[in-house]
């Protein structure tokens, strides 16, 4: 049955793909104008297949499966339906990271790429601050309360980057960032995060027994052989690897790693090693629609891909909190 | 030969200076008041907390086998559980496999038969009556197949129907071949069900022996501060406080 969805939403994310390529403004011939765009010939449908809509796919397939894959692992992990990758305050690191290139105008020689490099660092050093947090005992609950304080700590000095802004224009800029989006971004962004998914994906890939053996907590996953602190660590870099890196190219595209999960959960037998791949499929279908749908809003109107993503991941939460209600009553 | 001896075993203000040794075949079972430190060695002995003193298992110190070894040949039993997610029966049973990493449906399903759940395989867990999880939880150790089975509380909130069942399941497997260690309150089931006994009270061991030799009126009076009246020679055999 899992191997049967992995197919249906392999194959969801494929025709997803397909119609972001054919996605957008102009009409172009897109096998044709890749094809050109393979062979450096100069013509505006390599350009715009080429150029824009290629990355813009392939950047919205790769966040939404860091994203999906991270909320998994993370809900497997801390062994709760209901957290969101945010949660470990990597997200607020990263965007910390970013907010000092605006700002400062930091790692000018990186050009277009510095940005979501002072987010990856920004992600380490908050992914650091966890870690020397939570100290040698990195069990679930210590993660949860040290994710709380760090996520905290980075958004207040966020939230001083803000009220310093050199200028009304950068504040504006940063701003618009943080609401996320995966336009305009060339096909450089994907050199970058491709490498830190296929890394971040593996760490906590070969931890899937122990998310499975911590279904009965953390004794049971203890006297079963498994290495609940050091296993655990390497999922927590993983997720930080996976949701830094998203976030800093990305900005803040909320809710994925929450629902995602959390839908298709019950499709595979609740089974936290089982849910991993799907997640991350499902994550990578979910931001390619998103984005073809705020691609397909009126352009006086635009409509960035966090905004969209939170308007309908909210009511879910909602919803959740509601159905969690009932049970209590 | 025994299986496994331990001695001069202290977990840091929890427990004291433990000897004990317990043979292939043998259920042995742990008693004492709340607080006396039952638990603790269980958890002590499947390695979950740091510990002096000396644990060898078939002759080895237990330090050389690695945590997958360990697993393999310890299980244990925690004597609160409960699953994050709604798994089946069938998926909480082949978690016993993981020190094994294997899914061995063969030893899976005898499991589930052993314990009589193997009719509702596919229910998920969290829809299961108190007994019938117990049973599960239960289910779960067999599949790992340790050599020595260490069990905490097993029938705590279970009708008499279910402590006998949960009960003989655990002697059966002792006499397999195997040893089981059961931490136990209800002293007449520790009477019917266990080969032998050890007496825990304030963090230390205060008797070990037959059955005969650790349930006497001035060691339970001592030890639980009651007076207490026991039959043992009566089927089944009856310890109550008076």
């Amino acid at each position: 049955m899992v191997r049967g969805l992995n197919w249906l939403l392999g194959l969801m994310v494929l025709v997803a793909a397909a119609v972001s390529m054919d996605s957008g403004r102009i009409e172009i011939e897109v096998i044709n104008g890749l094809w050109q765009w393979l062979r450096s010939i100069d013509s505006s449908a390599a350009l715009i297949s080429g150029e824009i809509r290629l990355p813009r796919t392939l950047l919205a397939l790769l966040v939404g499966a860091a994203m999906g894959l991270a909320g998994a692992a993370l809900q497997g992990f801390l062994r709760n339906p209901l957290v969101d990758p945010s949660l470990i305050g990597v997200s607020q690191g990263a965007a910390l990271g970013a907010a000092g290139v605006f700002y400062f105008n930091l790692l000018p020689a990186l050009g277009i790429l510095a940005m979501p490099l002072a987010g990856l660092i920004g992600a380490a050093l908050i992914l650091l601050a966890l870690i020397a947090l939570s100290g040698s005992m990195a069990r679930p609950a210590i993660i949860i309360m040290a994710g709380l304080a760090i996520s905290a700590l980075a958004s207040a000095l966020l939230a001083v980057v803000l009220n310093f802004a050199p200028n009304p224009y950068a504040m504006q800029e940063l701003v618009f960032w943080l609401l996320g989006s995966v336009a305009n971004r060339g096909i450089d962004y994907l050199y970058l995060l491709l490498p830190a998914v296929i890394l971040g994906g593996l760490l906590v890939w070969h931890q899937r027994r122990l998310l499975l053996g911590l279904s009965l907590g953390e004794q049971v996953a203890d006297s079963l052989g498994l290495q609940v602190v050091r296993g655990g660590r390497f999922i927590i870099l993983g997720c930080a690897i996976l949701i830094g890196s998203a976030v800093s190219i990305a900005g803040n595209v909320g809710f994925v790693g929450l629902v995602v999960p959390h839908l298709l959960r019950p499709l595979v037998g609740y089974r936290p090693d089982r849910l991993l791949l799907p997640s991350a499929l499902g994550g990578a279908l979910v931001v390619c629609v998103a984005d073809i749908l705020v691609r397909s809003l009126p352009p006086e109107h635009e409509l960035k891909l966090g905004v969209l993503t939170a308007l309908a991941g909210t009511p879910f939460f909602i919803w959740l909190v509601w159905k969690e209600r009932q049970r209590w009553i | 030969m025994d299986l496994m001896t331990i001695s001069g075993l202290s977990v840091m203000q929890r427990l004291q200076d433990i000897d004990l040794s317990i043979r292939a075949g043998v259920v042995l079972g742990l008693i004492g008041p709340n607080g006396a430190g039952k638990s603790t060695l269980l958890h002590a002995i499947a390695g979950l907390l740091d510990s002096s003193g000396q644990i060898e298992l078939d002759g080895q110190p237990i330090e050389q086998y690695s945590a997958e070894q360990r697993a393999r040949l310890i299980a244990l039993q925690p004597q609160f559980l409960e699953s994050a997610w709604a798994l089946s029966v069938h998926d909480i049973v082949s978690m016993g496999r993981l020190p094994w990493a294997d899914s061995d449906q063969q030893i899976i399903e005898q499991a589930m038969r052993r314990t009589n759940v193997l009719g509702f395989a596919q229910r998920p867990v969290n829809q299961l009556s108190g007994g019938e999880r117990a049973r599960v939880w239960l289910a779960r150790v067999l599949a790992n197949q340790p050599r020595v089975l260490l069990v905490d509380e097993p029938i705590a909130n279970l009708d008499i129907h279910y402590q006998q069942d949960v009960m003989q399941i655990l002697r059966d497997y002792a006499q397999q071949g195997h040893a089981v260690i059961i931490a136990l309150h209800d002293l007449s089931l520790a009477a019917r069900y266990c080969d032998r006994l050890c007496l825990l009270e304030q963090t230390q061991l205060v008797s070990c022996g037959r059955v005969d030799q650790v349930l006497t009126e001035k060691l339970l009076q001592q030890v639980f501060k009651v007076e207490v009246f026991i039959d043992l020679a009566a089927r089944p055999p009856v310890v109550l406080s008076r």
